[in-house]
């Protein structure tokens, strides 16, 4: 009596049960989605603001920052994946970037389409990848963070260098057929390879990232490799492996990163190391080594950087300080966010503080510098009260 | 007729000098950057990505400070300066900017771990040159500021000559002074606290040394010697443009020249300076003979060879040919 009940309300309730799990609704996730959805709301808002305030023709700058950031977002996932359980910042990353644009670029003049260069290209650079931490990076293994910088810098230097011996240092262009914009209203269009392509396509890479890391055994390797490396070995993953399956998703990732680069402007030997900066920035603001910080800071460096060329636009006027070729120094955005996150949060924005971290170390300093001392906090007031 | 020849043959002799004489005093500002650099990162373990952008900003203040009103022209758009202030002052100016330039820099990001200073003065370094290739009425953009004046001024058929011998000897004298009072002040116990630092910052810590103090002044100290560096750099090709002699290569040519003479050594990093600077100079002597296939290429292979340097080096040999001498307690 009581069995075929019991397994009736089992069954009953263990479908959602497990769709709740495969989803990862934790309490904590839960909250993220509200505070992710509350931040897409006000973005939008604000996008509709601006829209009402100066005209449609604003949003392009909108549009243009959602597909620098899903490159941004690509190469990001592939650069902390690495840093995250190497320990190091991996410099040569832009130019491995450019590597994967020149080994489609080899394809696609050789008369086979770009899609067919894009996955060899994913191909060639995963193996590079894996040669490169066998050759050079395996071998710095346990010396601390700087030597593999060094190294990076290194391999950085003759990737950059080869591809201008070899492909000179003229520009080259993709042969892709010239797509017209489709415009929306007036002033307003999308660019079906720069704005409705690359989204996809960096989407597509945030998804396939999370399903890797989620749901694969590899993925779970690779986390806890990242997470703690003895511990991860003394579980019995292989780590070796791990190492080498974790360098070749991040250099194929910057393949592909390197060729929606390259359709977005021109392929030159230092289209990689030119946006190196942007990444890594990225990778701060989302917090070293997290995957999903790296697709959040992907999104704020892209938009804050092409969002700000309308005010240094507005900054060459005449009559307000006349400032010269004003669109260049939208490059310096990433780096002043970069710095603001690593002064108030140098864990990143995604990530969580580390133990015992004070609270705005350098903050508290300079208040404790101006005299200022910390107020009593709330439970020595309750205590003396009651 | 024989004295025609023979000053024929002066002229030439003097004019292998010149080049000699440039190769030596652009040896000597990069042993100034490798001095700055391994005071940071052989005595401190502070690692420098932007050395190329302390050396800019140390340059164009000593430019914009010493050098003579330039009228604008056509082709020409002029920059901020004219200002023509002694050159000693030049120095004092840009040694203090560049040093300021640092400490800012390491302000937030010298507490963290070693790779978000490297990071993050990389990206300083970038954004710096951006700024100077733009900001046309400061720098006059990508044409440059020119017109810098020589250290002394000569005339006659020996000028060229003279001017390098003054190159030369000036940087030489500066370069003696800086290794004599680096020498001295490393080996003070403010310079033990470094080591102390590099070597376990933790401990130093637990002993009462405020460690955020000191790399702080290291790393301000070593950013005005890359911009003392830069003024001499100015003052010596009496021209300064962005995107060349300030790209992130000058940054990693330094690094190379830091680690073949070893880390932690004075020394290393001057002979460091002359050897890598020499191969420079050498594959830029080897245009006029190479083949005419390799011509083009002969900058890039030599970044090609730097960049294995800088790896093999840092594998088989990180201690650099000169290791730093061991110290033992008394």
């Amino acid at each position: 009596m009581a069995i075929p009940s019991e397994s009736d309300s089992s069954t009953g309730t263990r479908v959602p049960h497990r769709l709740w799990e495969l989803l990862h609704f934790t309490p904590r996730a839960r909250r993220k989605l509200v505070r992710g959805a509350l931040v897409t709301i006000i973005f939008l808002a604000f996008n509709g603001v601006l829209a009402v305030l100066f005209g449609v023709t604003i949003l392009n700058y909108t549009i243009a920052g959602l597909s620098v950031s899903s490159i941004v977002i690509v190469a990001a996932i592939g650069l902390t994946l690495v840093y995250g359980m190497r320990g190091f910042a991996n410099f040569a990353y832009g130019d491995i970037m450019s590597l994967g644009a020149y080994v489609a670029l080899l394809v696609n003049i050789n008369g086979l389409s770009l899609i067919w260069g894009a996955i060899l290209s994913f191909a060639v650079l995963a193996l590079v990848g894996i040669l490169l931490e066998l050759i050079v990076f395996s071998r710095l293994e346990g010396r601390g963070a700087v030597p593999p910088i060094v190294a990076s810098v290194g391999v950085g230097l003759i990737i950059q260098n080869g591809i201008r011996t070899i492909a000179t240092t003229t520009p080259w262009i993709y042969r892709v057929e010239a797509i017209q914009e489709i415009p929306i209203v007036p002033g307003l269009g999308v660019h079906p390879i720069r704005h409705i392509l690359t989204p996809a396509v960096g989407l597509l890479f945030v998804l396939v990232t999370h399903i890797l890391l989620t749901y694969t055994n590899l993925g779970k390797a690779m986390r806890a490799t990242a997470d703690n490396f003895e511990l991860a070995k003394a579980t019995g993953i292989d780590t070796k492996r791990v190492t080498y399956a974790t360098w070749a998703v991040s250099c194929a990732f910057a393949s592909t990163a390197g060729i929606l680069l390259g359709l977005y402007g021109l392929l030159k030997p230092t289209m990689g190391f030119e946006v190196l900066l942007l990444i890594f920035a990225a990778v701060i603001v989302g917090g070293i080594g997290s995957p999903w910080g790296a697709v959040l800071g992907g999104l704020v460096i892209g938009l804050s950087q092409e969002m700000s060329a309308p005010v240094f636009a507005w900054l060459a006027g005449p009559d307000v300080i006349g400032l010269v070729n004003a669109s260049a120094y939208k490059v310096a955005i990433p780096f002043i966010v970069m710095i603001a996150v690593l002064i108030l949060r140098p864990w990143g924005i995604a990530g969580r503080a580390p133990a015992f971290t004070g609270r705005v170390f350098f903050i508290e300093k300079i208040a404790k510098a101006l005299g200022r001392r910390p107020k009593p906090t709330g439970p020595l007031e309750d205590e003396s009260g009651g | 007729m024989k004295t025609r020849a023979e000053a024929e043959r002066l002229a030439i002799d003097t004019g292998i000098l010149v080049n000699l004489g440039f190769y030596v005093s652009i040896s000597i500002i990069f042993a100034i950057l490798a001095l700055g650099f391994n005071l940071q990162w052989g005595y401190t373990g502070l690692f420098n990505a932007g050395i190329a952008g302390f050396f800019l900003i140390g340059a164009y203040t000593a430019a914009i400070a010493i050098t003579p009103p330039t009228p604008p022209s056509t082709g020409y758009p002029g920059h901020l300066g004219g200002f023509q202030l002694p050159l000693a002052v030049g120095a004092l100016l840009a040694m203090a900017m560049s040093g300021l330039a640092a400490a800012l820099v390491a302000l937030p990001t010298v507490r963290l771990r070693a790779d978000y200073l490297a990071i993050a003065t990389l990206a300083f370094a970038e954004v710096v040159r951006t700024v100077a290739l733009n900001l046309e009425p400061v720098t006059a953009g990508t044409i440059g500021i020119v017109g810098i004046p020589h250290i002394l001024t000569f005339s006659g058929p020996d000028a060229a000559f003279l001017n390098a011998a003054t190159d030369v000897g000036v940087g030489a004298a500066i370069l003696a002074g800086l290794f004599l009072g680096l020498h001295f002040i490393l080996e003070s116990p403010w310079g033990r606290v470094l080591r102390a630092v590099r070597e376990d910052e933790e401990a130093t810590m637990a002993v009462g040394k405020n460690t955020f103090r000191y790399k702080l002044q290291v790393f301000a100290i070593g950013g005005a010697l890359m911009g003392l560096a830069g003024w001499l750099f100015a003052l010596t090709l009496l021209y300064i443009e962005p995107s060349g002699s300030f790209a992130p290569a000058i940054t990693f040519s330094v690094w190379v020249m830091v680690i073949v003479g070893g880390a932690g050594n004075l020394r290393g990093a001057i002979a460091g300076a002359f050897v890598i600077y020499g191969l420079e100079w050498l594959s830029v002597q080897l245009k006029d003979v190479a083949p005419d296939f390799l011509k083009d290429s002969i900058p890039y292979i030599r970044l090609m060879i730097v960049g294995a340097l800088l790896i093999i080096l840092i594998i088989y040999r990180p201690q650099g040919i000169l290791r730093e001498k061991k110290r033992v307690l008394r």
